[in-house]
Protein backbone atom coordinates (compact mmCIF):
# COMPACT_ATOMS: atom_id res chain seq x y z
CA UNK A 1 0.00 0.00 0.00
CA UNK A 2 2.64 2.10 0.99
CA UNK A 3 4.93 1.83 -2.52
CA UNK A 4 1.75 2.21 -4.55
CA UNK A 5 0.88 5.66 -2.51
CA UNK A 6 4.43 6.87 -3.04
CA UNK A 7 4.24 6.09 -6.82
CA UNK A 8 1.38 7.42 -7.16
CA UNK A 9 2.53 10.57 -5.90
CA UNK A 10 5.07 10.66 -8.34
CA UNK A 11 3.33 10.40 -10.91
CA UNK A 12 0.55 12.63 -9.74
CA UNK A 13 4.67 15.32 -8.88
CA UNK A 14 5.38 14.01 -12.91
CA UNK A 15 2.05 14.78 -14.74
CA UNK A 16 1.95 18.26 -12.37
CA UNK A 17 4.79 19.45 -13.41
CA UNK A 18 4.35 18.48 -17.16
CA UNK A 19 1.04 20.43 -17.56
CA UNK A 20 2.24 23.27 -15.89
CA UNK A 21 5.57 23.54 -17.85
CA UNK A 22 3.15 23.09 -21.03
CA UNK A 23 1.17 25.99 -19.69
CA UNK A 24 4.19 27.98 -19.28
CA UNK A 25 5.44 27.05 -22.63
CA UNK A 26 2.35 27.91 -24.62
CA UNK A 27 1.89 31.69 -22.67
CA UNK A 28 5.54 32.44 -23.48
CA UNK A 29 5.47 31.47 -27.93
CA UNK A 30 7.80 33.30 -29.71
CA UNK A 31 6.51 36.54 -31.94
CA UNK A 32 7.47 35.80 -35.33
CA UNK A 33 7.12 39.90 -35.76
CA UNK A 34 9.72 40.61 -33.44
CA UNK A 35 12.83 42.89 -33.63
CA UNK A 36 15.99 41.29 -33.84
CA UNK A 37 17.69 44.50 -33.13
CA UNK A 38 17.85 46.45 -29.97
CA UNK A 39 15.16 49.59 -30.78
CA UNK A 40 18.02 51.86 -29.86
CA UNK A 41 19.62 50.88 -33.23
CA UNK A 42 16.33 51.66 -34.99
CA UNK A 43 15.21 54.88 -33.61
CA UNK A 44 17.01 56.37 -31.22
CA UNK A 45 16.68 59.44 -29.01
CA UNK A 46 17.31 62.05 -32.10
CA UNK A 47 14.07 60.21 -34.22
CA UNK A 48 15.10 61.04 -38.11
CA UNK A 49 18.29 62.41 -38.13
CA UNK A 50 20.04 64.91 -40.88
CA UNK A 51 23.26 65.92 -41.83
CA UNK A 52 23.87 69.60 -41.28
CA UNK A 53 27.10 71.01 -43.34
CA UNK A 54 27.81 67.23 -44.56
CA UNK A 55 28.69 65.93 -41.06
CA UNK A 56 26.95 66.99 -38.49
CA UNK A 57 23.88 64.97 -37.38
CA UNK A 58 20.95 66.72 -36.57
CA UNK A 59 17.94 65.09 -34.79
CA UNK A 60 14.10 67.21 -34.95
CA UNK A 61 14.57 68.90 -31.61
CA UNK A 62 17.56 70.89 -32.80
CA UNK A 63 16.99 73.65 -35.53
CA UNK A 64 20.08 74.92 -37.12
CA UNK A 65 20.46 78.54 -37.49
CA UNK A 66 21.77 81.16 -39.39
CA UNK A 67 22.47 83.76 -36.45
CA UNK A 68 26.04 84.58 -35.33
CA UNK A 69 26.54 81.73 -32.40
CA UNK A 70 27.01 83.90 -29.17
CA UNK A 71 29.54 81.31 -28.04
CA UNK A 72 30.56 77.77 -28.74
CA UNK A 73 31.57 74.16 -27.45
CA UNK A 74 34.94 75.13 -28.55
CA UNK A 75 35.74 77.63 -25.40
CA UNK A 76 38.46 76.19 -23.20
CA UNK B 1 36.97 79.88 -18.67
CA UNK B 2 33.12 80.91 -17.94
CA UNK B 3 30.84 82.98 -20.44
CA UNK B 4 27.19 83.57 -19.05
CA UNK B 5 24.10 85.23 -21.19
CA UNK B 6 21.50 86.19 -20.17
CA UNK B 7 17.81 87.65 -21.43
CA UNK B 8 15.35 90.07 -19.24
CA UNK B 9 18.22 89.61 -15.89
CA UNK B 10 18.26 92.05 -12.61
CA UNK B 11 21.73 93.87 -12.73
CA UNK B 12 24.08 92.19 -10.78
CA UNK B 13 22.72 88.50 -11.74
CA UNK B 14 25.47 87.30 -14.22
CA UNK B 15 28.33 89.30 -11.86
CA UNK B 16 26.74 86.89 -9.52
CA UNK B 17 27.01 84.14 -11.41
CA UNK B 18 30.76 84.51 -11.66
CA UNK B 19 31.35 84.90 -8.59
CA UNK B 20 29.62 81.18 -7.54
CA UNK B 21 31.85 79.76 -10.71
CA UNK B 22 34.56 81.36 -9.23
CA UNK B 23 33.64 79.33 -5.60
CA UNK B 24 32.90 76.33 -6.97
CA UNK B 25 35.92 76.29 -8.84
CA UNK B 26 38.03 76.66 -5.90
CA UNK B 27 36.27 73.88 -4.06
CA UNK B 28 36.24 71.36 -6.94
CA UNK B 29 39.97 71.70 -8.07
CA UNK B 30 42.24 69.29 -7.26
CA UNK B 31 45.10 71.99 -7.94
CA UNK B 32 45.38 73.24 -4.36
CA UNK B 33 45.52 71.40 -1.39
CA UNK B 34 42.91 72.87 0.65
CA UNK B 35 40.02 72.46 -1.93
CA UNK B 36 37.10 70.13 -0.85
CA UNK B 37 38.16 67.94 -3.58
CA UNK B 38 41.34 67.68 -2.00
CA UNK B 39 40.13 67.04 1.47
CA UNK B 40 37.74 64.19 -0.32
CA UNK B 41 41.12 62.32 -1.74
CA UNK B 42 42.74 63.00 0.95
CA UNK B 43 40.32 60.38 2.79
CA UNK B 44 42.28 57.34 3.16
CA UNK B 45 39.01 55.68 3.30
CA UNK B 46 37.66 57.76 6.15
CA UNK B 47 34.25 59.46 6.09
CA UNK B 48 34.67 63.12 5.08
CA UNK B 49 32.04 65.26 5.53
CA UNK B 50 30.92 67.36 1.97
CA UNK B 51 28.80 70.58 1.19
CA UNK B 52 25.36 69.94 -0.54
CA UNK B 53 27.19 70.71 -3.77
CA UNK B 54 29.84 68.40 -3.99
CA UNK B 55 27.67 65.64 -2.83
CA UNK B 56 25.47 66.52 -6.19
CA UNK B 57 28.63 66.51 -8.36
CA UNK B 58 30.17 63.32 -6.58
CA UNK B 59 26.41 61.60 -7.38
CA UNK B 60 26.84 63.43 -10.75
CA UNK B 61 29.88 61.37 -11.04
CA UNK B 62 28.19 58.45 -10.16
CA UNK B 63 25.65 58.42 -12.89
CA UNK B 64 28.05 59.79 -15.21
CA UNK B 65 30.11 56.09 -15.20
CA UNK B 66 26.87 54.20 -15.18
CA UNK B 67 25.39 55.99 -18.53
CA UNK B 68 28.66 55.69 -19.79
CA UNK B 69 28.95 51.82 -18.89
CA UNK B 70 32.48 52.72 -16.99
CA UNK B 71 33.95 54.80 -19.65
CA UNK B 72 33.56 58.05 -17.99
CA UNK B 73 35.32 57.19 -14.67
CA UNK B 74 36.15 60.18 -12.49
CA UNK B 75 38.50 57.86 -10.36
CA UNK B 76 41.28 58.67 -13.16
CA UNK B 77 43.59 61.02 -10.59
CA UNK B 78 46.88 58.42 -10.45
CA UNK B 79 46.32 58.27 -14.48
CA UNK B 80 46.35 61.83 -15.03
CA UNK B 81 49.78 62.07 -12.53
CA UNK B 82 51.17 59.21 -14.22
CA UNK B 83 51.20 60.52 -17.53
CA UNK B 84 52.22 64.05 -16.24
CA UNK B 85 49.34 66.37 -15.67
CA UNK B 86 50.19 66.76 -12.09
CA UNK B 87 49.86 70.78 -12.44
CA UNK B 88 47.81 73.50 -14.81
CA UNK B 89 49.00 73.36 -17.98
CA UNK B 90 49.40 76.78 -18.23
CA UNK B 91 53.17 76.44 -16.60
CA UNK B 92 53.65 72.86 -18.21
CA UNK B 93 53.21 68.94 -17.80
CA UNK B 94 55.72 67.38 -15.08
CA UNK B 95 57.78 64.28 -16.20
CA UNK B 96 55.57 61.52 -17.56
CA UNK B 97 55.79 57.66 -15.81
CA UNK B 98 53.74 55.88 -18.00
CA UNK B 99 55.08 52.84 -15.93
CA UNK B 100 52.71 53.98 -13.19
CA UNK B 101 49.41 53.65 -15.35
CA UNK B 102 46.65 51.28 -14.72
CA UNK B 103 43.34 50.23 -15.90
CA UNK B 104 40.79 52.24 -13.77
CA UNK B 105 39.13 50.50 -10.71
CA UNK B 106 35.53 50.28 -11.50
CA UNK B 107 34.16 54.10 -9.66
CA UNK B 108 31.86 52.64 -7.34
CA UNK B 109 34.10 50.22 -5.42
CA UNK B 110 36.47 53.25 -4.53
CA UNK B 111 33.98 56.27 -4.31
CA UNK B 112 31.22 56.00 -1.90
CA UNK B 113 28.76 59.00 -1.11
CA UNK B 114 26.54 58.95 1.38
CA UNK B 115 24.20 61.57 3.08
CA UNK B 116 26.60 64.65 3.64
CA UNK B 117 29.53 62.22 3.04
CA UNK B 118 32.11 60.77 0.97
CA UNK B 119 34.95 58.56 0.84
CA UNK B 120 37.84 57.25 -1.55
CA UNK B 121 39.40 54.05 -0.70
CA UNK B 122 43.28 54.33 -0.17
CA UNK B 123 45.51 54.56 -2.99
CA UNK B 124 42.36 55.88 -5.31
CA UNK B 125 41.77 59.67 -6.11
CA UNK B 126 39.42 61.10 -8.26
CA UNK B 127 39.16 64.34 -10.49
CA UNK B 128 35.84 65.60 -11.29
CA UNK B 129 36.85 67.95 -15.00
CA UNK B 130 34.11 67.95 -17.48
CA UNK B 131 31.94 66.38 -14.99
CA UNK B 132 32.20 69.03 -12.62
CA UNK B 133 31.76 71.71 -15.69
CA UNK B 134 28.66 70.17 -17.07
CA UNK B 135 26.84 69.85 -13.87
CA UNK B 136 27.86 73.59 -12.90
CA UNK B 137 26.65 74.68 -16.48
CA UNK B 138 23.08 73.12 -15.51
CA UNK B 139 23.32 74.52 -11.92
CA UNK B 140 24.35 78.13 -13.26
CA UNK B 141 21.13 78.14 -15.54
CA UNK B 142 18.68 77.38 -13.02
CA UNK B 143 19.96 79.92 -10.52
CA UNK B 144 20.09 82.80 -13.04
CA UNK B 145 17.16 83.08 -14.38
CA UNK B 146 14.91 81.62 -17.53
CA UNK B 147 16.70 83.02 -20.47
CA UNK B 148 20.27 81.99 -19.71
CA UNK B 149 23.41 80.50 -21.30
CA UNK B 150 25.86 79.27 -19.56
CA UNK B 151 29.03 78.52 -20.85
CA UNK B 152 31.80 76.64 -18.56
CA UNK B 153 35.05 75.95 -20.42
CA UNK B 154 32.84 74.27 -23.61
CA UNK B 155 30.40 72.36 -21.50
CA UNK B 156 27.39 74.55 -21.52
CA UNK B 157 23.46 75.01 -20.91
CA UNK B 158 21.20 77.03 -22.49
CA UNK B 159 17.27 77.54 -20.99
CA UNK B 160 14.44 79.39 -22.55
CA UNK B 161 14.10 81.21 -25.65
CA UNK B 162 17.06 82.93 -26.30
CA UNK B 163 17.80 86.28 -27.52
CA UNK B 164 15.24 86.69 -30.57
CA UNK B 165 12.71 83.45 -29.17
CA UNK B 166 13.94 81.30 -31.32
CA UNK B 167 16.53 79.71 -29.62
CA UNK B 168 20.39 80.56 -28.30
CA UNK B 169 22.61 80.50 -31.28
CA UNK B 170 25.47 77.90 -30.24
CA UNK B 171 28.64 76.86 -32.25
CA UNK B 172 28.72 73.20 -32.46
CA UNK B 173 31.28 71.98 -35.10
CA UNK B 174 31.64 74.53 -37.37
CA UNK B 175 27.67 75.02 -37.65
CA UNK B 176 25.65 77.54 -35.22
CA UNK B 177 22.51 75.60 -33.82
CA UNK B 178 19.28 77.10 -32.00
CA UNK B 179 19.47 75.49 -28.84
CA UNK B 180 16.64 75.24 -26.28
CA UNK B 181 16.45 74.04 -22.70
CA UNK B 182 19.39 71.64 -24.04
CA UNK B 183 22.80 71.10 -23.39
CA UNK B 184 26.32 70.79 -25.65
CA UNK B 185 30.44 70.13 -25.07
CA UNK B 186 32.75 68.80 -26.96
CA UNK B 187 34.86 66.45 -26.02
CA UNK B 188 38.40 66.88 -27.48
CA UNK B 189 42.10 65.50 -27.25
CA UNK B 190 43.57 68.44 -29.73
CA UNK B 191 43.59 71.29 -27.32
CA UNK B 192 45.08 69.63 -24.17
CA UNK B 193 48.13 67.89 -25.33
CA UNK B 194 51.51 67.54 -25.16
CA UNK B 195 53.69 65.69 -27.63
CA UNK B 196 51.93 62.39 -28.09
CA UNK B 197 49.92 62.81 -24.67
CA UNK B 198 47.05 64.10 -23.82
CA UNK B 199 44.86 64.55 -20.52
CA UNK B 200 41.45 62.27 -21.93
CA UNK B 201 42.57 58.57 -20.20
CA UNK B 202 40.84 55.68 -21.44
CA UNK B 203 40.04 54.11 -18.72
CA UNK B 204 39.98 50.39 -19.76
CA UNK B 205 44.26 51.30 -20.17
CA UNK B 206 44.70 53.83 -17.75
CA UNK B 207 46.83 55.90 -21.26
CA UNK B 208 45.47 58.96 -23.02
CA UNK B 209 42.87 57.32 -25.61
CA UNK B 210 43.84 56.03 -28.74
CA UNK B 211 40.15 55.56 -30.02
CA UNK B 212 40.62 56.82 -33.77
CA UNK B 213 38.41 59.82 -32.54
CA UNK B 214 39.98 63.16 -32.07
CA UNK B 215 37.11 64.83 -31.32
CA UNK B 216 33.38 64.67 -30.27
CA UNK B 217 30.30 67.32 -30.37
CA UNK B 218 27.31 66.91 -28.92
CA UNK B 219 24.34 68.36 -27.78
CA UNK B 220 21.98 66.60 -25.05
CA UNK B 221 18.76 67.26 -22.61
CA UNK B 222 21.77 68.60 -20.34
CA UNK B 223 25.11 70.16 -20.42
CA UNK B 224 26.26 67.07 -17.84
CA UNK B 225 24.63 64.92 -20.34
CA UNK B 226 26.13 66.01 -23.28
CA UNK B 227 29.64 65.95 -21.81
CA UNK B 228 29.26 62.28 -20.41
CA UNK B 229 27.61 61.17 -23.98
CA UNK B 230 30.60 63.14 -26.13
CA UNK B 231 33.54 61.61 -23.75
CA UNK B 232 32.05 58.41 -23.86
CA UNK B 233 31.45 58.38 -27.69
CA UNK B 234 35.03 59.34 -27.86
CA UNK B 235 36.52 57.20 -26.32
CA UNK B 236 33.97 54.54 -27.57
CA UNK B 237 35.97 55.25 -31.44
CA UNK B 238 34.52 55.47 -35.01
CA UNK B 239 32.37 52.17 -35.16
CA UNK B 240 30.53 52.40 -31.85
CA UNK B 241 30.48 56.03 -31.65
CA UNK B 242 27.71 56.66 -34.47
CA UNK B 243 25.19 54.07 -32.35
CA UNK B 244 25.73 55.03 -29.17
CA UNK B 245 25.47 59.00 -30.30
CA UNK B 246 21.78 58.22 -31.93
CA UNK B 247 20.57 56.47 -28.46
CA UNK B 248 21.67 59.40 -26.50
CA UNK B 249 22.36 62.83 -27.87
CA UNK B 250 20.27 65.03 -30.00
CA UNK B 251 22.81 65.76 -32.33
CA UNK B 252 26.20 64.88 -32.66
CA UNK B 253 29.61 65.32 -34.69
CA UNK B 254 32.98 62.64 -34.61
CA UNK B 255 36.23 63.88 -35.87
CA UNK B 256 38.23 61.60 -37.04
CA UNK B 257 42.09 61.03 -35.59
CA UNK B 258 44.42 63.37 -37.42
CA UNK B 259 47.59 60.79 -36.46
CA UNK B 260 48.22 58.16 -39.02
Amino acid sequence: MRSFVLKAGATLVAVGATVASSLYVTAHLKNPAAPLRPAVLNAGRAGTVSLLGGSVSVGPSVQPGDAQPVTSTYAS
Amino acid sequence: MCSLFGVGLAPGTLSMGEAWVRGMGARLTRFSNESELSRVNASAGRWVELSGEMEEVLREALRAYELSAGLVNVAVLPSMEAIGYTRSLSVGPAVAALDRAKPLPRLPEVLEVGRGRARVLPGSAIDLGGIAKGWMADRLCARLGANVLANLGGDLRATGPGPAGDGWPVGVAGVTLMLRDQGAATSSVRKRRWGDLHHLIDPRTGLPSRSGLDEVSVVAETGAQAEVVAKTALLLGPELAPAYCAANALAWWLGESLDD
